[in-house]
């Protein structure tokens, strides 16, 4: 442990400088409160043992320093007898103990004890806290996988920065959550967030919406309107599916960002304007710059940060996570009793692709919740994931059959070909070339190997 | 003079040295227990006067710092470490009393029977338990002498006692951790060259 007594006395100083090193901590010394800021500015220590009175800054004033600025940093009073009432004072802020000076040798054992006692639950606090908000939660946004772990850490990076953000990722990846996110953790973070999905409103009510007009503007037009641009007032602007904007709008866009003012539609008075601005898409903007579709002068302005959401099905160890997350979430809105999610259930809710994603995740849950009978979620509660069997009716080819057949079992043993080709009662390799031939493939993408 | 052999091995590696009134039974027994935990060879010395401005007037009790330091400059060549003895009360500025008291890596270690002998309540122990534990602090204090610091197992001697209740639970022994070091100190010395 890095100790560090600090005591105007001399002969007190020493004394525990001979103790404590006989337990071999390292112990250093300071003869005032203004010696001990300075130590505790070069070097980081576990544990300060201080005398309440000290000429210039006292023991309180100093106690009252190292809490604010090392929280972690404990200390302990050393107080004379007739001075209990600043004792009782220092532990109200923030002291650990205080000891009455001189004390019993196994008084200041029982301290230690309590000092180690501590800064154990300390780090086990630390480590637990670190575990459960930055690996599984940011916020309400859950996720355990390298990619999502990263892009917990961008977040904090990017929010503190006012640059503009561009999200890239399939619909239902997340991105408006993120966006919000980044917007909760940045300095703008009172300020208002307008989410405009791009992709659903017309040009010229997408161009209305923005910049706001004038009464008379345009026929329908009865009242003077303030657009988005004004109405975030230093807040953040989420322009989502920004790959739908026609040119002409991209250039409007561009004018805003580089000259911070906008023109109200049927106004000439320009007005100036203040916001962050944060772009998604689930579109390739650079295949739409190469196909003409979309202006680069803009998407460079626009994609200063880029964050990639990758797609659930690259990353499906968030799905378990997600999946008891939404469990949780709809059983509380729904006040039904569904708890649990079956093993064969979650393995069925693993190895599915989710092309629409968490959105399509989380419309799966509440659906299986509010369907649900029991408390327990099951395969069958699912079956809606899976295209529909095919039925042998007169107009189905063998062809068919053999091809769904055989599909159901090797998903049944997770592809293990071996013990797939065994109930099938064929050999490997017939089922290999019959793999092969209806051209078959897992849906996670992984074929057992054992 | 050949760098190799160390001057102090001709003579006593430790003595035991009783202060005033100090018993020099007690003395006997730290010595035997010296001589037979550590394997060195110990002498009891004749009792000396305690220096007297190591009394504190006010607190009524003998300040261990400054006895460590007087007698530290007395003993300076004639032994490799010293046990001195007292019946007197002991303390540190920061501690009401203290059992014992060495520096780390020092050369005088002090032991003080006067809490040892009667307790808070007025009753006095068996003499052989006060024996016993004056020879704990001690071994305890020549361990510290021999850059030994606290040792965590509470049944080894190394481990700090603050009061006598857990003087009497610790064992009579040092922990393997501290045996192995006390040796390795011993031989880095010149005091002992078996390589046990
Ligand atoms: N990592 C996540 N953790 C929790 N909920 C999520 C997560 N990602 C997406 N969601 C939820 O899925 C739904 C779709 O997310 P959204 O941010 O609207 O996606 P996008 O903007 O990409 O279409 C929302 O209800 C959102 O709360
Ligand atoms: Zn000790
Ligand atoms: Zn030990």
């Amino acid at each position: 442990m890095d100790i560090m007594i600090v005591d105007d006395e001399r002969i007190i100083r020493e004394s525990f400088f001979h103790w404590f090193q006989k337990s071999g901590h390292k112990v250093a010394t300071a003869a005032s409160g203004k010696e001990a800021l300075e130590k505790l500015a070069e070097t980081p220590f576990d544990l300060l043992f201080v005398d309440i009175k000290m000429p210039g800054m006292d023991g309180i004033e100093l106690l009252a320093a190292v809490k604010a600025a090392y929280p972690e940093t404990l200390v302990i009073i050393i107080t004379a007898y007739g001075s209990i009432e600043s004792a009782v004072q220092a532990m109200r802020i923030g002291a650990t103990d205080y000891l009455l000076k001189p004390f019993k040798p196994d008084q200041l054992s029982l301290v230690m004890e309590k000092v180690v006692q501590q800064q154990k639950r300390q780090s086990e606090y630390n480590y637990l806290k670190g575990r459960l908000e930055k690996i599984t939660r940011f916020d309400n946004i859950i996720g355990q996988s390298p990619a999502m772990t990263a892009i917990f850490e961008l977040i904090t990076e990017v929010a503190g920065a006012d640059a503009s953000v561009l999200l890239a990722g399939e619909t239902g990846t997340g991105k408006e959550l993120i966006a919000k996110a980044i917007h909760a953790k940045s300095p703008r973070a009172n300020l208002p967030f307008i989410a405009i999905n791009c992709g659903a409103i017309p040009d010229t009510l997408l161009e209305s919406e923005l910049f706001g007009h004038q009464k008379g503007a345009y026929t329908g037009a009865i009242q003077e309107r303030r657009g988005f641009f004004e109405v975030v007032n230093g807040g953040t602007l989420f322009l989502d599916e920004v790959g739908e904007i026609s040119q002409k709008m991209q250039v409007d866009l561009l004018r805003v960002l580089e000259e911070k003012k906008i023109t109200r539609v049927g106004s000439r008075q320009p007005v100036a304007v203040n916001f962050r601005l944060i772009t998604a898409t689930s579109r390739d903007l650079e295949a739409q710059i190469r196909a003409g579709d979309f202006r680069e002068d803009f998407y460079y302005r626009i994609h200063v940060i880029q964050i990639d959401i990758p797609p659930l099905r690259k990353r499906r160890e968030d799905i378990r996570l997600l999946a008891a997350h939404f469990l949780k979430k709809f059983c509380h809105e729904t006040t039904k009793r569904v708890d649990r999610i079956s093993p064969l259930a979650s393995r069925v809710l693993e190895t599915y692709d989710w092309p629409g994603n968490v959105r399509e995740l989380e419309n799966a849950i509440e659906r299986a919740v509010v369907l649900s009978k029991s408390r327990l979620l099951n395969d069958s509660d699912f079956a809606f994931l899976r295209p529909p069997p095919v039925t042998a009716t007169p107009g189905t080819s063998l062809r068919e059959m053999e091809k769904y057949h055989i599909r159901r079992i090797l998903d049944r043993h997770e592809w293990n070909v071996t013990r797939a080709a065994k109930a099938l009662e064929i050999n490997r390799v017939t089922l290999h070339k019959k793999i092969k031939r209806y051209q078959l493939k897992p849906a996670g993408g992984k074929i057992g190997s054992r | 003079m050949s760098g190799s052999t160390n001057p102090d091995r001709a003579k006593s590696a430790v003595a035991v040295i009783p202060y005033a009134g100090a018993s020099t039974i007690a003395a006997k027994v730290i010595a035997a227990h010296v001589s037979g935990y550590l394997n060195l060879t110990v002498e009891t010395r004749p009792p000396e006067k305690i220096p007297p401005d190591a009394l504190d007037k006010r607190r009524r009790q003998y300040n261990a710092a400054t006895l460590i330091q007087t007698i530290e400059s007395m003993h300076r060549k004639d032994c490799f470490k010293v046990i001195a003895l007292f019946d007197v009360d002991l303390f540190t500025p920061i501690f009401t009393h203290v059992f014992g008291e060495a520096r780390q890596n020092g050369r005088v270690a002090l032991v003080s029977l006067f809490r040892l002998e009667s307790h808070m309540n007025g009753s006095s122990p068996p003499t052989d338990r006060v024996l016993e534990r004056a020879a704990k602090i001690a071994l305890h204090e020549l361990g510290h002498l021999l850059d030994l610091l606290h040792c965590d197992d509470d049944r080894c001697l190394m481990y700090f006692s603050g009061s006598v209740d857990t003087l009497d639970q610790t064992g009579f022994n040092f922990c393997r951790y501290c045996r192995t070091a006390l040796r390795r100190k011993l031989r880095q010395e010149g005091i002992i060259d078996t390589p046990t």
